[in-house]
């Protein structure tokens, strides 16, 4: 309840009459917390992801092509999101073999291979200059196109994108499925002598953290309006969420409070004073979280 | 009935024999004592037949069907359950939980949750830890992770318990428990094959002895028998006969 009392709130935030810049960062923000609540997903089965820019690049590619080829806005962020999702299964089903960092390592390689594959396959992707020109969501008919600077659609749509991830985390750590995760995560071979059989629930994992990082990716590419390689496939989107998550500790809303603040400081704050350094921020908390992670017991 | 049978089951870590053809039969409702030092493979031959060690040669069959490289889930879901020498529970997680994890994932389980937490109850009366079920695994004494531990291994109803040391490290009253315990199990109709140093316990529950030593069976008989005999002396002091 209290997450709807938030959402609700920060649905309203447009109506202020915030400047169209502020609702482009606020957008931005939210499509971060949504990944890192997504990579959180995965860490609750002790599953290490260095690539979920591997699902948000195939959900801002898989939604740009869909709208490039005359499908609506709704339509194509659905295909979009059900990319990633089948990407997510197929790295779950290598993730039924490794674990730890050779699977992180995995994910990571993953991303770099898609962002070779979108480089180079000029026919489809259109190389390294993207895709250009997917049209934008449309505003709510309620609120008034100029009053945000034609961004309260985008901003509304990455709102409803962070909800649905913290909904589904919040079903999945309840369900049976989370109780499979978690036995995973604190003990995969005590899991198997248990009849617990790991791989379902590791592509379920996966699927479900590809599924909302792709809606993300997806909801990305029409609120800029172009999708390029060394962008959606970057290391950006794969690293950023693991320092979000990582800063935001273990509860369901955590990380994406913390992607919030993290992001929001890092462009209103540091992006202003240090331009050069606006990306300092990133490298430390890097830093830190590497130092921090094994105590956090967040490698299996 | 033939409840399980291992055929010439053999291991190798490099160059070192771990399993050197080992061959018995184990039937319903017998309580088996492991016996054999550090090292004869006991715990190697837990591992093969609870599924985490596939031989390199030889078969495990199960009530008639060869089970030999099928994964521990599996195995498991077969009847196959198995206690650690050192527990290792999830942590994180509560006693009530770590045990729901067996009731839910097993074969033939309880369909509702109720259901399942009322079983999980069950279980934590047998072994004695409804006090802790909120707890933390992660918290409990050495004693308590052993109850759990045992909790666990009947999760899935097994039909054959293999168990790693039950009774070392606990107090003489806790061997005493124990051995009430292995009563209790036989009576409710497991097999058991457990691995056990404390000769007083074996000579009390035990049907049989099987004593492994360097990889190889060496004894197999009654207790009386097998406990007094010189093999045994052999295999624990190496003394020459």
């Amino acid at each position: 309840m209290k997450l709807a009392a938030a959402l609700l709130v920060l649905a309203a935030l447009p109506l202020l009459g915030l400047p169209a810049y502020y609702l482009y960062l606020f957008s931005m923000a939210y499509l971060f917390a949504t990944l890192a609540t997504a990579w959180n997903l995965l860490a609750y089965g002790g599953l290490v992801s260095f690539g979920q820019a591997a699902f948000f690049g195939l959900g801002a590619y898989g939604a740009a092509l869909a709208s490039l080829h005359g499908a609506s806005p709704w339509l194509a962020i659905t295909l979009g999101a059900a990319l990633a999702a089948a990407g997510g299964a197929a790295v779950g089903l290598a993730a039924g073999r490794l674990n730890g960092a050779a699977l992180a390592l995995a994910t990571l390689a993953t991303a770099e291979l898609l962002r070779g594959v979108a480089l180079n396959w000029t026919a489809l992707t259109g190389g390294g200059s993207g895709l250009v020109g997917i049209p934008p969501v449309p505003s709510l008919p309620a609120i008034p196109l100029e009053l945000g600077g034609g961004r309260v659609g985008a901003y509304h749509l990455s709102l409803a994108t962070l909800g649905a991830a913290l909904t589904l985390s919040a079903a999945v750590v309840r369900s049976r499925a989370g109780l499979a995760l978690a036995a995973l995560r604190e003990g995969e071979t005590r899991g198997t002598l248990l009849g617990l059989r790991p791989l379902p629930w590791k592509v379920l994992a996966f699927s479900l953290s590809g599924v909302a990082t792709g809606l993300a990716g997806a909801v990305y590419a029409h609120m800029l309006g172009a999708v390029e390689p060394d962008v959606v496939f970057g290391r950006l989107f794969s690293i950023a969420p693991l320092v979000m998550a990582t800063l935001g500790g273990r509860s369901l809303p955590g990380p994406a409070a913390a992607a919030v603040t993290f992001y929001l400081v890092s462009e209103l704050v540091f992006h202003p004073l240090a331009p050069a350094l606006h990306q300092l921020p990133y490298a430390l908390a890097l830093i830190a979280v590497a130092l921090v992670l094994p105590a956090s017991r967040r490698m299996p | 009935m033939t409840l399980l049978e291992a055929r010439g089951i053999s291991v190798a870590y490099g160059g070192l024999v771990a399993l050197g053809g080992v061959d018995f039969a184990i039937e319903e409702r017998q309580v088996i004592a492991l016996l054999g030092p550090n090292g004869s493979g006991k715990t190697t031959l837990f591992d093969v037949l609870s599924g985490l060690r596939r031989p390199a040669a030889g078969d495990v069959w199960l009530r008639g069907e060869c089970v030999t490289g099928l994964p521990p889930w599996q195995l498991a879901r077969r009847g196959v359950g198995r206690t650690f020498q050192i527990p290792e529970p999830f942590g994180a997680l509560t006693v009530r939980d770590n045990v729901l994890v067996g009731v839910t994932f097993q074969a033939r389980q309880p369909r509702t949750r109720a259901a399942r937490l009322r079983e999980v109850e069950r279980l934590l009366t047998i072994v004695g830890l409804t006090g802790r079920a909120g707890a933390a695994a992660a918290t409990l004494s050495l004693g308590e992770r052993k109850r759990l531990e045992l909790a666990l291994s009947l999760s899935g109803r097994p039909a054959l318990l293999l168990l790693d040391e039950l009774a070392s490290g606990l107090s003489p009253k806790g061997r005493e428990e124990v051995v009430r315990f292995y009563a209790r199990l036989r009576a409710d109709g497991l097999t058991i094959v457990a691995v056990e140093h404390s000769f007083a316990v074996l000579a009390e529950v035990a049907d049989r002895v099987l004593v492994l030593d360097r990889g190889t069976l060496v004894a197999d008989g009654p207790p009386a028998a097998v406990l007094d005999s010189p093999t045994l002396r052999t295999a624990y002091l190496g003394e020459e006969e």
